[in-house]
């Protein structure tokens, strides 16, 4: 039996109700090491059933030695309140908006959902928890309501339910407001999705007619994946029925529908290992069903992959409708519908950018507004929020999802810190 | 040794009283804190204490996510589990630091045609230990210090970890190496590793 079979259950070590973390299953890498470069063989079906720990390493080349994902992990202790607002003192904002710590104390915080009764539910990514935040009398408190899930990052609620995506399960709780301190046991709304820990962690958006958007990414950096993976399906959680909406498509952990049109757009991170500007992440749109976005056979739209283009033209996949940049990790992400900004921000959309790991100097770990036509033309980005990544080049907190809230105002979850944000906006 | 874990909690909780800063870690509180750690893990880091590691020389964040792990059970032990409950945030950055500032353990003496030593080596090479642990295996962010360690305690950690006993930080990767060590292997490791000038 390969040890990493334990993966799953060992990588996923419970975290105390405390700021401290812990790290799961990672192999860690000091920037001065001899050894041979990394390499792992992904077109093996082990590969993608027992991943090594440090699965995303496979491809590495000598220009990109040193880069890790663990150069990006949060300190053994996390932060204080105190230290989290000191950060939150130096965020660049437009003018007008302001930024406030919201809520801490959510290890790992991923994706929220607002219940209708005002509950704040957010999954994590690896915390195994889902917690739910409350207020009452202007106090807030954190609980976690679900323990000891797999990846449990991506989060929507409909119809006094909540849904929780969990790498190869959807979960549906019903009423959970009413019983935050003994959920009720959830019912698998859907389950034929792949089982691969790697690149399976998701993100749910609902459109108008109650389907979700849920993105299944390939198990591993870049291969020539299992045919289930790589998309983006839409699930009717009601009858489980599902359809294939786009191909091609390597991690996506976001998605929204455009208030305007009803399309989709989703984020999407491209591959690593070919160089720190190179290629780009991008911001797609979906306008015809079964759209192939050129994974693994084509990067940004214009970038044939030197092992997997395996004779294709770049010509034959759907550009991105926005380059992002390199290695800035876009993930959650939101058409702004509310009123509390100015005008100019309605229906644009929010995106987060998690931040580098694959890149000497990190970038992202900021916001972006992006803004276009319903037709997505005249297409422009800027920075919203931007100072996460501090000026010795290392993480004050990483930026993920984006949730408006009642009044307009916009919620930010920080896996990095395990806190929530609030944006807001008085001219 | 169980006896005098409440103790040794006792101990720091006394020690505990007083606010402090949510700024950096501060090597002379750790310094004042780690004299009760000095009762198992020896004077100055360096431990006299069969299976009880060395401290010394260890990278500030092994310390931290040891004594993390140790307090949210992550990593069991009847010694350090009850330890660690009482250990708040600032305490255990105060701890790290002071121990990363400590000058490392000498080697084991060896004798100088050393054949497990020279297994040892080989097997380092072969199972990319520098990749994690460092050029000199002195240790780096999360991983551990291996050289000038006591032998005993890196033999039981090579063990704990194959057997799936030990869980904690890389634990996939350290299981990952293991699983193809047999116990002659993780001896000439430990035997290495301790020994290694």
């Amino acid at each position: 039996m390969h040890p990493s079979l334990k993966w799953k259950a060992t990588a996923f070590a419970t975290i105390a109700a405390t700021a401290a973390f812990a790290v799961a299953g990672l192999l860690f890498a000091s920037g001065a090491h001899s050894e041979e470069l990394k390499h792992y063989d992904s077109s093996k079906k082990d590969f993608w059933t027992h991943p090594p720990g440090d699965w995303f390493m496979g491809d590495e080349t000598q220009e990109q030695k040193g880069t890790h994902v663990v150069n990006t992990l949060p300190p053994p202790t996390g932060f204080t309140d105190d230290e989290i607002k000191a950060t939150l003192s130096q965020i660049k904002l437009p003018a007008g908006f302001k930024i406030e710590l919201w809520a801490s104390g959510l290890p790992q915080a991923r994706q929220m959902a607002w219940g209708k009764d005002g509950t704040l539910f957010v999954g994590s990514f690896l915390a195994t928890n889902v917690y739910a935040v409350t207020e009452q009398g202007g106090k807030r408190t954190v609980k976690v309501v679900l323990k000891g899930m797999k990846m449990p990052t991506g989060l929507a609620y409909r119809d006094g339910a909540l849904y929780v995506a969990d790498i190869d399960k959807i979960y549906k709780y019903e009423n959970p407001e009413a019983n935050l301190d003994n959920m009720p046991a959830p019912q698998v709304v859907y389950d034929d999705l792949p089982p691969y820990p790697p690149h399976g962690w998701k993100y749910l958006a609902f459109d108008t007619n109650g389907w979700l958007f849920v993105p299944i990414g390939p198990p591993c950096n870049e291969c020539l994946p299992p045919t289930s993976t790589a998309q983006i399906r839409h699930v009717n959680p009601a009858n489980g029925l599902a359809e294939t909406v786009a191909l091609g498509v390597r991690n996506s952990v976001g998605g929204d529908f455009d208030p305007r049109t009803g399309d989709l757009w989703f984020s999407e991170n491209a591959r690593d290992w070919l160089g720190d500007d190179v290629p780009s992440d991008k911001l797609n749109h979906v306008t015809k069903l079964g759209e192939h976005f050129g994974f693994p056979y084509c990067h940004q739209g214009d970038i044939p992959d030197p092992k997997f283009a395996m004779g294709h033209k770049c010509s034959e996949f759907s550009p991105p409708a926005l380059k992002l940049g390199a290695h800035v990790a876009p993930l959650g992400m939101k058409f702004y519908t509310g009123n509390q900004f100015p005008a100019s921000y309605k229906n644009s959309i929010i995106l987060a950018e998690h931040g580098s790991w694959n890149r000497h100097q990190f970038q992202g770990g900021r916001l972006m507004q992006i803004s276009f036509d319903p037709d997505g033309k005249n297409i422009k980005q800027a920075e919203f929020a931007s100072g996460w990544i501090g000026a010795d080049g290392k993480y004050r907190g990483r930026p993920n999802d984006v949730l408006e809230a009642k009044d307009g105002s916009l919620l930010v979850a920080d896996d990095f810190t395990g806190a929530i944000y609030r944006i807001s906006y008085n001219k | 040794m169980k006896a005098t874990a409440p103790i040794l909690g006792f101990c720091l909780l006394a020690l505990l009283g007083g606010a402090w800063s949510a700024s950096a870690a501060d090597v002379a509180a750790g310094k004042e804190l780690a004299t009760v750690c000095s009762g198992c893990h020896g004077e100055n880091g360096v431990s006299q204490t069969p299976l009880t590691p060395s401290l010394a020389g260890e990278p500030d964040d092994y310390i931290q996510w040891q004594l993390v792990y140790f307090r949210n059970s992550a990593r069991k032990s009847d010694v350090m589990g009850p330890v660690a409950k009482s250990l708040e945030n600032p305490v255990i950055r105060n701890l790290g630091a002071y121990y990363a500032s400590l000058s490392p353990p000498a080697p084991q003496p060896a004798p100088s045609s050393d054949a497990l030593a020279q297994a040892g080596a080989k097997l380092a090479v072969q199972q990319r230990c520098r990749s994690c642990h460092g050029d000199n295996y002195e240790g780096v962010g999360p991983a551990a210090r291996l050289t000038g360690q006591r032998e005993d305690v890196l033999l039981k950690a090579l063990r704990d970890f194959k057997s799936g006993a030990r869980v904690g930080s890389g634990v996939a990767s350290m299981a990952d190496v293991t699983f193809g060590l047999n116990d002659n292997d993780m001896q000439a490791l430990a035997h290495y590793m301790a020994t290694r000038q």
